[in-house]
């Protein structure tokens, strides 16, 4: 019930976010390590995959707000909070599913451009992360 | 959003390779045969590069692809030395026709170029960090 | 500033009517408490805004990242401006209480 809270932001979304590009720079890290491998090929985690599943999860969870009427008694009760958990799950199943090998020889600066994007990303996610935990943390302490 | 990165990225990959055929040009500027073993002096290269419109940026930016590699059509350096066992009935050798000084300062011309792009992404990720200074 | 107006309209009309002082029900509180519901309204639609905009960077839209970024700020302090004056408020009603009749 108290979880719901975190429910109300972009706060779900941008913790898939973190989740991916940590996923994902594990994976281009071992590309890097594997740079002087024989036959090595580069893998990656589809970034448009994760772009289009992230999209219907938001798109679904926005649906599943929407339903539930705050003057509905059953609001609080368990099964809008499982419709409104199920897309954010299957975000993050398919982080599983997307692995890749791109067939391609491992590039140093394509790889570590990749990373740089990836950290930026990441960065970004974790910086509007902060703001939103920072402002419910003021709207709970009464303190600005 | 992040697509500048790639663009610098593309110029990084043209970049090292024209340093790669830069390179083959400075190792085999004595060689006198081919990879069969044949008398043939080993003609110089170079990288042409193309415009890549698949590598775009919102601000009307593109990114560099190789287009192909090009043989030097130069004539070979043909040096006297009638004890060489490449040389022809006249006792002249065909040396590539390489001039190092001019292979110098294409190589360093590459480098700086690298480095430009090195450049422009560190820019990139500053700007994209000072960015997120509106939240801090 | 104009979102302001309705509270100083309040301010002023208690003030410069004496009158309303010895009959208190006759204000016309009405338009502080809409004052009240409209800027919560504002500040939550800037917040669904502001949340619409991280979502659409975040699924790899066409979002400026300052621009995203500067409506998640402007959010954040039209929030915290709005808890700010409802913590002055409490205040205000805490005194009140205070005064012995």
């Amino acid at each position: 019930m108290l979880s719901n809270m975190f429910d109300s932001s972009s706060l779900p979304a941008l913790e898939q976010v973190v989740n991916f590009t940590q996923a994902r720079h594990g994976v281009l890290a071992g590309n890097i390590a594997n740079i002087d491998t024989p036959g090595y090929k580069s893998r990656d985690l589809s970034v448009e995959k994760f772009q289009t599943q992230l999209q219907e999860a938001v798109s679904a969870h926005r649906h599943a707000a929407e339903l539930p009427s705050y003057a509905n008694s059953d609001y609080y009760g368990a099964e809008p909070m499982d419709v409104a958990k199920e897309p954010w799950d299957k975000v993050r199943q398919v982080t599983d599913d997307i692995l890749f090998h791109d067939e391609h020889n491992v590039s140093l600066e394509k790889q570590v451009t990749e990373i740089t994007k990836n950290q930026t990303q990441h960065n970004v996610a974790l910086t509007i992360m902060n703001a939103q935990f920072r402002l419910l943390r003021a709207a709970v302490t009464e303190r600005v | 959003m992040y697509s500048v990165f790639d663009v610098s990225s593309s110029g990084l990959i043209a970049q090292r390779t024209r340093l790669d055929a830069i390179s083959s040009n400075l190792a085999n500027i004595s060689t006198t045969r081919n990879e069969s073993g044949q008398v043939e002096p080993y003609t110089p290269r170079f990288v042409i590069f193309q415009t890549d419109d698949e590598i775009t940026t919102s601000g009307g930016g593109q990114g560099v692809k190789i287009d192909r590699v090009e043989y030097s059509t130069v004539l070979p350096n043909m040096k006297y030395e009638p004890g060489h066992p490449d040389a022809d009935a006249e006792g002249y050798v065909a040396y590539p026709n390489i001039d190092m000084t001019t292979e110098f300062v294409d190589a360093l011309g590459a480098t700086r170029a690298y480095e430009a792009n090195v450049g422009v992404i560190e820019v990139s990720k500053d700007i994209s960090n000072r960015t997120l200074q509106i939240l801090a | 500033m104009s979102a302001i107006t309705p509270a100083q309209s309040f301010a002023q009309q208690s003030i410069s009517s004496p009158a309303a002082l010895n009959k208190p029900t006759t204000i016309d509180a009405g338009s502080f408490k809409d004052f009240l519901v409209d800027s919560i309204r504002d500040v939550n639609n800037m917040q669904n805004q502001a949340d619409h905009a991280v979502e659409t960077m975040m699924t790899g839209g066409d979002a400026d990242p300052a621009e995203v970024l500067t409506a998640v700020q402007k959010a954040d302090l039209a929030f915290r401006l709005m808890m700010q004056m409802r913590n002055k408020m409490m205040q205000v009603y805490q005194e009140v209480r205070e005064i012995r009749v």
